[in-house]
């Protein structure tokens, strides 16, 4: 099971993926965390959104980069006795969110990835992640519609994240932007 | 209280007097954010600034979605595109009505 929750910032993406996740049973909850935070500004990000999510029983699993390397953590807490709610058939993985992945998978170890190989890696990623002990739950950003003119390396990493969120969406079971709060879903031609 | 939200020149105004004509109006919410802010007031004394003005009557506010862009260079900027967001989130928690509006076409989502 795969769900993109898709929005802007501080549309409230966060909250309602949170709510979606503890809404439905699962074994154990990760929260599967992508951003490298380095400057102060990302580190109060990160300990805000630590503070919403406490008390909601997520494991925080931290991977910048090669998110599939979070698997083998999960199966192995997963086999341990540790689960929140032992009666869901699946854990759930709340990744959050896919616009710093996108970064840092396309600016890693001081080269630049192209689009296309970073939308390839992420993509078979989130395949390996996607599988049938797990339901994910990918948070993406809306960073499109500001209609500003950017340069080459900004141009190619929006090109790089429309596109992984459009082949996402394709592959997702559920789609919902969230606007001002509210969740809106997306239909899918079936 | 009716929120109608959209990115700007979408008809938003316009949707909004067609279909609430005896309402009043808190138009531009997201500039008033930005100039209280420029005050250094805090969010939630603009939230609340907000609702007391907005308490009686029939009130229709509008305000742009600022936040579907990149990450803006200036902290001010985003410390104002944070500030609208939230303040649109716990306004839409208080709305009765929720409309987005596209090319002067309306939804309603909530």
């Amino acid at each position: 099971m795969l769900t993109l929750i898709y929005g802007g910032s501080s549309s409230g993406k966060s909250a309602f993926a949170e709510d979606y996740v503890c809404r439905s049973k699962h074994r154990n909850k990760y929260y599967l965390a992508t951003m490298d935070a380095k400057d102060e500004e990302s580190k109060a990000r990160v300990e805000k959104h630590r503070s919403l999510r406490s008390g909601k029983g997520f494991v925080t699993l931290e991977h910048s980069v090669d998110v599939y390397e979070a698997l083998p953590e999960i199966i192995q807490i997963d086999s341990g006795d540790f689960s929140t709610d032992a009666t869901g058939p699946h854990s759930v993985v709340l990744l959050e969110c896919m616009s710093n992945l996108v970064a840092n998978e396309m600016f890693r170890d001081g080269e630049i990835n192209s689009a296309d190989d970073t939308v390839e890696k992420i993509l078979s990623d989130i395949k390996e992640l996607n599988n049938e002990r797990i339901s994910l739950v990918v948070v993406s950003n809306n960073v499109f519609d500001d209609g500003n003119e950017y340069d080459v390396g900004t141009k190619n990493y929006l090109k790089a994240l429309g596109q992984v969120n459009e082949e996402i969406a394709h592959l997702a079971d559920e789609v919902y932007e969230v606007v001002v709060g509210v969740p809106v879903k997306q239909e899918k031609e079936a | 209280m009716v929120l109608v939200i959209g990115g700007s020149y979408q008809g938003k105004t316009g949707y909004a007097r067609d279909n609430f004509p005896e309402a009043k109006y808190f138009n531009q919410l997201h500039l008033f954010v930005k100039k209280r802010l420029s005050e250094l007031k805090k969010p939630y004394e603009i939230l609340d600034e907000i609702r007391e003005a907005t308490k009686e009557g029939t009130w229709v506010i509008i305000a742009d979605e600022i936040g579907n862009g990149v990450v803006p260079m200036e902290a001010d900027d985003r410390l104002w595109r944070e500030a609208t967001g939230r303040i649109l989130v716990e306004l839409a928690k208080d709305a009765t009505e929720v409309h987005r509006v596209v090319c002067g076409i309306g939804q309603r989502i909530k």
